[in-house]
């Protein structure tokens, strides 16, 4: 009887109201068969996921065991067995020195700090205006800013490659600044205005009824208050600059410009001559500020992203 | 700040505010938006839009380089469309977008799942997260050191006896594409799985229990209770990886630079082939504008499949 009524219950509705005697009675009528099956099936559950954390780790496993393979022990045999020394910062040494990646990690720290940070304030600006200032046609400012993220990159780089090269920003660090500002700007602006407009009107007419101009307000007031937002973005800016490859590879070339990201695949080629102790170790390496960063900031980096699709 | 978001009035709430009222507000206020909203605009106009347009205006043109470009018409088109590589490219792509949807999103989806609610869950979740924080770059060098011929799948494969041991994986089409899809997989699941952990905690408790003291539980509580709730985030997850499917780039550029011969080629790739490496920029622009046009296609067809089901449920449900 008591089968038949669950049944019927469950074909209903899954989430259907219960009385609450009839909770308890089926409770104690329910209860001494699902506890093994119950059981069982949470071994199974996390059976599962352990098996296939296995199967994620083998890969870093094998990176960290080569990694720390002293570079000139490397035959490409014994691959799975540590060496059984420490030859990480020495690996990533010759890296930085022999394989010039050296130069590249600066530029690249200079890029993902600055490029982000002046993107999220200009992105900022353009929010306050819209949302707090109400330009006129504000949401048409904000379609022609926000449409920016709708080209994919292979659109942009013929022309950006011809177009720099006949404005001297080839190959120039003020260039690659300029085109991951520009990148990050849509989404920053994106963000921040979603942001302005759950704010309080009356903050802004009480500070320019105090007297402020609207910059003072900006600066002061607004920026400040969207602190969080501002984080998120540029975590996710920054994590997109520290990993960029393609325009690195389009417009740049020489040591001191040339982003990390595309030195190190450069080195990845077998023709580079650099071993595969030294360009693992490079990679475990240059990869740690945005695993931090990540690991740190996983909430606040999930809502950027989600924050930034819809 | 939390109490000023819980308090904030609607920005349209009542009527508008008259325009001459704002205006008379501060002197110069026009000039002050119109200040902060430009550089934003001159920024993206320069660098995203006018590109965008000129690389449009490029694919009608045969251009190499040197001298200025020279009107051609719907040559690189038709070119493009003959052309038997387009057929790989495609082929290649259309695999990049279905594997990357399905694998990193299901098996997200999978563990969000059955981790959610288990004591030590964050543990058993971090070898997935650890590999989103690595780059496309990173993730191509370590896949290339695993899947090269004789490397670390290899050698595992014959050590423990299994077929596979001498097959060049990276070397052998379509089989590249695929383990390189594999790749993208093993990078990528994390940040589907963060996603949907936080959806599965955001999920109110109530209809789980009611639904468990139903008698629902394992498959039945997922795909009536919890999957219906999750619908909308899964709509953002799947248009992602959807994005990133399509644009495919830095993996295979590091692993194989689209070869054998082309054959591992996706649409991004033979478009920075044919202009970069080949120099027929106008060619490489067709291909780019190609791209934006599937990637246009797909996008209004997620969106129109994403919003139709939704309004039939409701009608249904306003009918009864």
């Amino acid at each position: 009887m008591s089968a038949s009524a669950s049944a019927g219950s469950v074909g209903a509705g899954p989430v259907g109201t219960v009385g609450a005697a009839r909770v308890d009675s089926r409770r104690a009528a329910k209860a001494p068969r699902p506890a093994g099956v119950r059981s069982l099936a949470k071994f199974l559950r996390i059976g599962v996921v352990v098996a296939l954390g296995l199967v994620w780790l083998a890969p870093l496993y094998l990176v960290v065991v080569n990694a720390l393979r002293p570079s000139t022990a490397y035959t490409g045999e014994h691959l799975w067995t540590p060496s059984g020394s420490f030859s990480l910062f020495s690996n990533f040494s010759i890296g930085l020195n022999a394989g010039s990646l050296g130069p590249s990690v600066w530029v690249s720290l200079l890029y993902s700090l600055i490029a982000p940070a002046i993107a999220a304030v200009i992105g900022a600006m353009a929010g306050y205006a819209i949302t707090v200032l109400r330009i006129r046609h504000g949401f048409s400012w904000f379609m022609v800013i926000y449409g920016g993220t709708m080209f994919p990159a292979q659109m942009l780089l013929v022309p950006l490659f011809f177009g720099y090269a006949n404005l001297r920003l080839y190959d120039s660090r003020i260039g690659m600044v300029l085109i991951y500002v520009a990148i990050d700007v849509p989404l920053a602006a994106f963000v921040m205005r979603n942001f302005f407009l759950s704010t309080a009107r009356s903050v802004y007419e009480s500070a320019l009824a105090d007297g402020a101009n609207p910059w003072t307000i900006f600066w002061r007031i607004y920026l400040p208050m969207c602190r969080v937002a501002l984080i998120a973005v540029f975590i996710l800016e920054f994590t997109f600059v520290w990993n960029d490859l393609l325009f690195g590879l389009v417009l740049s070339h020489s040591s001191g410009v040339r982003p990390l990201m595309t030195t190190l695949a450069t080195l990845s080629n077998p023709y580079a001559g650099v071993t595969v102790p030294v360009i693992l170790s490079s990679g475990l390496i240059v990869s740690l500020p945005t695993v931090v960063l990540f690991l740190a900031t996983q909430r606040l980096f999930a809502k950027g992203l989600t924050l930034a699709q819809i | 700040m939390s109490q000023q978001l819980l308090t904030a009035e609607p920005r349209a709430g009542g009527s508008k505010p008259p325009p001459k009222r704002r205006a008379g507000h501060i002197r110069g206020l026009t000039g002050w938006s119109y200040g902060m909203v430009a550089p934003s605009v001159l920024l993206v106009a320069a660098l995203l839009y006018a590109p965008f347009l000129w690389s449009a205006w490029l694919s009608f043109t045969h251009y190499n380089g040197t001298g200025s470009p020279a009107w051609a018409g719907l040559a690189n088109y038709r070119e493009l469309f003959s052309d038997p590589v387009l057929d790989t490219t495609l082929r290649n792509t259309a695999l990049w977008v279905v594997g990357t949807l399905v694998l990193p999103v299901g098996l997200g989806l999978l563990i969000a799942t059955l981790t959610y609610n288990v004591k030590g869950g964050a543990w058993l979740r971090l070898p997935f997260l650890l590999p989103y924080a690595l780059s496309g770059t990173v993730t191509a060098v370590v896949f290339g050191f695993v899947l090269q011929d004789g490397g670390a799948l290899n050698t595992l494969l014959h050590t423990l006896h299994l077929p596979g041991s001498s097959v060049s994986f990276l070397q052998t089409a379509p089989l590249n594409t695929i383990v390189m899809i594999f790749a993208q997989t093993w990078q990528s699941i994390g940040v589907n799985l963060l996603l949907f952990v936080i959806g599965l905690q955001s999920i109110p408790r109530e209809p789980i229990e009611a639904a468990r003291v139903d008698g629902a539980g394992g498959l039945r509580l997922f795909t009536s209770v919890i999957w219906p709730l999750l619908r909308p985030l899964t709509a953002v997850i799947v248009g992602l990886a959807l994005v990133a499917g399509l644009k495919t780039f830095d993996l295979v550029w590091i692993m194989t630079e689209g070869g054998p011969g082309r054959s591992s080629e996706t649409l991004a790739i033979t478009m920075y082939e044919d202009a970069f490496v080949s120099g027929n920029y106008g060619y490489g622009a067709a291909v780019a504008v190609l791209l934006t046009v599937i990637g246009l296609v797909v996008s209004l067809l997620y969106l129109r499949q994403q919003a139709s089901p939704k309004r039939e449920l409701d009608l249904t449900g306003a009918g009864r």
